[in-house]
C-alpha cells in the first residue's frame, strides 16, 4: 500500500479489520481533519481538542471490531464516537472545575447553554447557526451538547411531542442547507 | 406506509447525525429492508455530511500522529517482507556412490541429497523461528516501554497527591491551633447558600480564609477578603486556587470581616458585591 494509492470504503475497512499499520495510517491521513472539525466545534480548548482527537482515534482502533458496514457508512460511525467523546470531555471538565459537589445531572441541567462550548462556528455549527431561532436551539442542545429530546422538553418548559416535531423539521432544513 | 413522506419526516437525518431512539432506529431498520430507496436516502445524507466535514476539515498538530503511531505500535500486525526468509539455494551435489565394477553395490554412507535437503529445512525453520521471536522480543520490549512510561506518569500523579495531602494537613493544624479566633462568616441577604470562614491568628494576626461554600466566581473575577477597622474596610488579600486555607494578609485590628466578588485582581476600595460578612 502507497502513499498515492486511493483505497475505496470496502477496502480501507479491509486493511483495518487486518489490523495493518497502513491501514491506520490511511484512515488518519484522509479522516483526521474532518473528524477534528467536528471535535473543535465542542471542545473550546485547542489543546483538548487535539487530546480528545487521539483518545477518538484510538477508541476507532481499538473498537473497529464493533463497525457495521451494513449499518453506516465509515465516517457516519466515526463522527459519531468523536461527537460523542468531545461532549463527554466538555461535561466532565466543566464539573471538574465547578467547586461544588452536587450531582452530576443536577449541574449538566443548571448549566445548559452555559457550559463553555466552542463559540467559533465551523462546518456544520455553523450551518446551524443560520437556521431559525427556535430550529437552533434545538440542534444545539440536542447534537452539540448531547441532551435526550426528554431533557430538552424539560429544559425549555416544551412539551416531548413539539420537541420531536420540531427537531425533526430542523432537521429536514438542515439537509437542504448542505445538500451539494 | 407512504415511502416517500416517511424519508422527508427526518427520521433519516436523526438516525445518521446519531440522534434516533432506539425504537425509532429498530423501526427504520425495518423499513430499509422493505423499501431500498430508504437505504439510498440514508446513503445520500451521509455522503452529503461527510463531503460537509471533509470540505471544513480542521489542520490537525502533527504531534498528534506520531503519538498515536506509538500508542498502537504494538497492535499492528506484524508486517512480513518477502526478503524475510533468506534465499537458501545451496547447491546440491550427489556424492557420486559408484562402487567398483566387481564389487557389490555399496549403500552410501550418507544420503547427501535428504541431508542437504533436512540442514536447508531445519535453516528455514530456524530463520522463521528467529523472525517470530525478533518480533515477539521486540513487541515486549514495547510493551515494557509503555509500561515505564505508564509507571513514570503514575508516580507523577502520585507526587501531586501527596502535596495535596500535605497541603490539607497543614490546613488543618492551622485551623485546630488554640490561638486561632474562628470568624464564621454567613451569606448576607440575597446571597444566601454562600458560606466561608476566616481563621484569625490572635498571636501572630495572620489572617486565613477557607471557602466553605461560595459560588463558583467567572473567569474574569475574583473574591476579595476585607477587614472592617473602624467602620472602614481594609483590604485583606485575593482569595486563590488554595487547596484548603488560603493565607492572606496580615490583619493587627479588625470589628468584622467580609468578602466581596470583584475583579480579577482586586480593587482598592470595594466596588462589587458582598457576599458573606462576619462580626468579631
Amino acid at each position: 500500500m502507497t502513499q498515492t494509492q486511493k483505497l475505496t470504503e470496502a477496502q480501507l475497512i479491509d486493511a483495518l479489520q487486518q489490523r495493518q499499520q497502513a491501514g491506520f495510517a490511511y484512515l488518519y491521513d484522509n479522516y483526521s481533519g474532518a473528524i477534528f472539525t467536528i471535535i473543535s466545534s465542542i471542545v473550546t480548548d485547542k489543546e483538548l481538542a487535539a487530546d480528545v482527537l487521539q483518545e477518538v482515534f484510538v477508541k476507532i482502533w481499538r473498537s473497529f471490531d464493533k463497525y457495521d458496514a451494513s449499518k453506516a457508512k465509515l465516517y457516519t460511525w466515526m463522527l459519531n464516537i468523536a461527537r460523542n467523546t468531545a461532549i463527554d470531555t466538555v461535561r466532565s471538565k466543566a464539573f471538574n472545575n465547578s467547586q461544588q459537589n452536587r450531582e452530576l445531572t443536577e449541574f449538566v441541567y443548571e448549566n445548559a447553554g452555559s457550559v463553555e462550548t466552542n463559540t467559533d462556528k465551523i462546518g456544520l455549527r455553523k450551518v446551524v447557526h443560520t437556521l431559525k431561532d427556535e430550529y437552533k436551539v434545538l440542534v444545539e442542545l440536542s447534537y452539540f451538547q448531547g441532551f435526550t429530546q426528554d431533557e430538552i422538553a424539560k429544559m425549555l418548559d416544551i412539551p416531548l411531542g413539539t420537541v420531536k416535531t420540531r427537531l425533526r423539521a430542523a432537521l429536514i432544513q438542515l439537509r437542504t442547507m448542505i445538500k451539494p | 406506509m407512504n415511502t416517500q413522506e416517511y424519508i422527508n419526516s427526518g427520521i433519516v437525518e436523526s438516525y445518521v447525525l446519531g440522534l434516533a431512539s432506539p425504537d425509532e432506529v429498530q423501526e427504520l431498520m425495518q423499513q430499509v429492508k422493505l423499501y431500498p430507496e430508504i437505504k439510498q436516502a440514508i446513503e445520500d445524507f451521509e455522503l452529503a455530511i461527510e463531503a460537509n466535514f471533509q470540505q471544513n476539515a480542521t489542520p490537525v498538530p502533527a504531534q498528534v500522529k506520531s503519538n498515536l503511531l506509538s500508542i498502537l505500535e504494538a497492535e499492528f500486525a506484524p508486517v512480513v517482507s518477502n526478503d524475510a526468509i533468506p534465499n537458501a539455494a545451496a547447491k546440491v551435489v550427489p556424492f557420486n556412490t559408484t562402487a567398483p565394477p566387481e564389487a557389490p553395490t555399496v549403500k552410501p554412507l550418507f544420503n547427501w541429497q535428504l541431508l542437504s535437503a533436512a540442514a536447508m529445512l531445519l535453516f528455514i525453520v530456524s530463520a522463521c523461528l528467529n523472525i517470530y521471536f525478533y518480533n515477539a522480543a521486540k513487541t515486549s520490549a514495547n510493551q515494557y516501554q509503555a509500561l515505564l512510561t505508564e509507571r513514570s506518569s503514575l508516580q507523577a500523579n502520585i507526587e501531586v497527591y501527596q502535596t495535596k495531602l500535605e497541603e490539607m494537613g497543614n490546613g488543618m493544624k492551622t485551623m485546630l491551633n488554640p490561638s486561632m479566633k474562628v470568624v464564621k462568616m454567613p451569606a448576607v441577604k440575597g446571597m444566601e447558600g454562600n458560606t466561608a470562614t476566616v481563621y484569625w491568628d490572635m498571636t501572630t494576626k495572620d489572617v486565613y480564609v477557607l471557602n466553605n461554600a461560595l459560588a463558583p466566581a467567572a473567569a474574569d473575577k475574583q473574591y476579595q477578603l476585607w477587614a472592617i477597622v473602624d467602620g472602614k474596610p481594609v483590604d485583606a488579600g485575593m482569595l486563590g486556587d488554595c487547596a484548603m486555607l488560603c493565607k492572606m494578609k496580615n490583619i493587627p485590628n479588625a470589628q468584622a470581616f467580609a468578602i466581596t466578588l470583584e475583579k480579577k485582581g482586586g480593587n482598592a476600595t470595594p466596588q462589587g458585591t458582598m457576599y458573606v460578612l462576619g462580626k468579631i
